[in-house]
C-alpha cells in the first residue's frame, strides 16, 4: 500500500474508536473530580489513581496485544471456545492483576510514609485497590474478549482496537470501581 | 491443562507470561508512582480549576492509546517480518503522521468537550485557554508516545524479547508519567503563570 493510503486507513480506522475512548475518558474524569472529595478521608488515594489506572493498561493491554497477534497468526479463533493458549493468557493476566494490586497499595503507603506524609493505614489502601482491582478484572477480561472477537469478525484490524478498548473500559470501569471500593471501605472502616 | 509447564505452549504458557511480565509490572508501577505524587501535589490546582481533573484521565489515556496503536502495528509487522526500522521507510513515517493527525483531532475535541461541560456547570475556563492546554500537552504527549513506541519495539526486538509482552506496558507508562507532568506543568503555566 502507498504511504498516503496507509495514513488514511489508520486515521479512518482509529478515529471512531478514539472518539469513543475520549467519551470514556471524560466520564471517568467526572468520577475523578467526584473522588477528590474523599481524598481528605483517605490520604494517599490520589497517589494511587494513576498507578491503578496504569495497571489495567499494563495487564490487559498486553493481554489484548497477545490476543491480537494470536488472531493474526491464526493461533486463536474469534470465538468463546476452549483454547489452552487463551486460557493460559487469561489466568496469567488475572494473577498479575491481583498481585499488582497488593504491590500498588503497599508501595503507595511505603513511599508516602518515607516522605513523611502520613497516609491512610496500609490495610485500608491495599483493601481499596484490591477490591477495585478484582471488580475491574472481571469486566476487563470479558469486555476485551467480546469486543476484540466482534471487531475481528467485522473485519477490523485488532491491533487498532486493543489500546482504545483497554483504555476506555479501564478508564470508565477502573474509576467507577475505584469510587465504589472507596465507598465500601468507607462503610467497613466507620 | 499445562498451566505452568511451558514446553508445549512456548511463550503462551501462564507461567512464562507471569515470569516475563510481573517484574516489569512492578518496576513500571514504581515509575508511575511519580505521576501519582505529581497529581497529589497538584491537588490545590485541581480544587481551584475543577475542569482540569475532568481532563486528566482522557489526557493520559489518549496518549497511551496513540502509543499503543503505533506499537501494536510495529510489533505485528515485526512478527510478520515486514518492518525494517529504516529511517527512509516511508510507510513508517505514514504511521507516525497518522498518529499526529489523530492527536490534533482528538485533543481539539477534548478541549471543546470540556469547555461545553464547563458552560453547563458554570465553572468556565475560556475555550482559548482550554485549546492551548489541550493541544500543547496533547501534541507533546503524542511526540513522547511515538518516540517511546519506536524505541521500545526496536529495543525489545534487539534484546530478543517478544515486543507484545513489553512495548505496550512501557509506552503507556512512559506516556502516563510524562503526560501527567507535562499536562500539569502546561496547565499551571497557562492558568497561574
Amino acid at each position: 500500500m502507498q504511504p498516503r493510503g496507509v495514513f488514511w486507513s489508520i486515521y479512518r480506522e482509529a478515529l471512531p474508536v478514539l472518539a469513543i475512548a475520549l467519551l470514556g475518558g471524560l466520564c471517568s474524569g467526572l468520577v475523578l473530580s467526584g473522588l477528590l472529595d474523599s481524598v481528605a478521608d483517605f490520604p494517599g488515594l490520589l497517589v494511587m489513581v494513576p498507578v491503578f489506572l496504569a495497571t489495567r493498561g499494563n495487564v490487559y493491554g498486553s493481554l489484548g496485544g497477545r490476543i491480537a497477534t494470536g488472531l493474526h497468526q491464526g493461533l486463536i479463533h474469534p470465538r468463546f471456545e476452549w483454547n489452552e493458549r487463551l486460557a493460559n493468557a487469561i489466568i496469567a493476566s488475572l494473577i498479575n492483576a491481583v498481585g499488582l494490586s497488593i504491590v500498588i497499595g503497599t508501595l503507595s503507603w511505603g513511599v508516602l510514609t518515607l516522605l513523611g506524609r502520613e497516609p491512610a493505614p496500609l490495610v485500608v489502601l491495599v483493601g481499596i485497590v484490591l477490591i477495585a482491582g478484582l471488580m475491574t478484572a472481571v469486566v476487563m477480561i470479558g469486555g476485551l474478549l467480546t469486543l476484540l472477537f466482534a471487531g475481528y469478525k467485522a473485519g477490523r484490524d485488532p491491533d487498532n482496537l486493543v489500546g482504545p478498548i483497554v483504555t476506555t473500559l479501564g478508564d470508565v470501569f477502573g474509576m467507577a470501581f475505584l469510587f465504589l471500593a472507596v465507598m465500601i471501605v468507607e462503610v467497613l472502616v466507620s | 491443562m499445562a498451566l505452568f509447564t511451558d514446553d508445549a505452549l512456548g511463550s503462551w504458557g501462564a507461567g512464562h507470561i507471569i515470569r516475563t511480565m510481573f517484574p516489569l509490572l512492578v518496576v513500571l508501577s514504581v515509575i508511575v508512582l511519580w505521576a501519582g505524587i505529581t497529581l497529589e501535589d497538584a491537588n490545590e490546582l485541581l480544587d481551584r480549576y475543577g475542569l482540569l481533573a475532568v481532563m486528566v484521565p482522557a489526557m493520559i489515556g489518549m496518549g497511551g492509546n496513540l502509543g499503543s496503536i503505533l506499537s501494536a502495528r510495529l510489533s505485528t509487522r515485526l512478527h510478520l517480518g515486514t518492518t525494517t526500522f529504516d529511517p527512509t521507510d516511508r510507510l513508517l513515517w505514514a504511521n507516525v503522521a497518522a498518529i499526529f493527525a489523530l492527536a490534533a483531532t482528538i485533543f481539539t475535541a477534548l478541549a471543546v468537550g470540556v469547555w461545553l461541560f464547563g458552560i453547563a456547570v458554570g465553572t468556565g475556563l475560556s475555550l482559548g485557554q482550554l485549546l492551548v492546554i489541550s493541544l500543547a500537552s496533547g501534541l507533546s504527549i503524542a511526540a513522547i508516545a511515538v518516540v517511546a513506541s519506536v524505541v521500545a519495539t526496536y529495543g525489545s526486538y534487539r534484546l530478543g524479547i517478544d515486543p507484545d509482552d513489553t512495548t505496550i506496558p512501557i509506552v503507556t507508562n512512559v506516556v502516563d508519567v510524562f503526560g501527567m507532568v507535562v499536562f500539569l506543568a502546561i496547565s499551571r503555566w497557562v492558568l497561574v503563570g
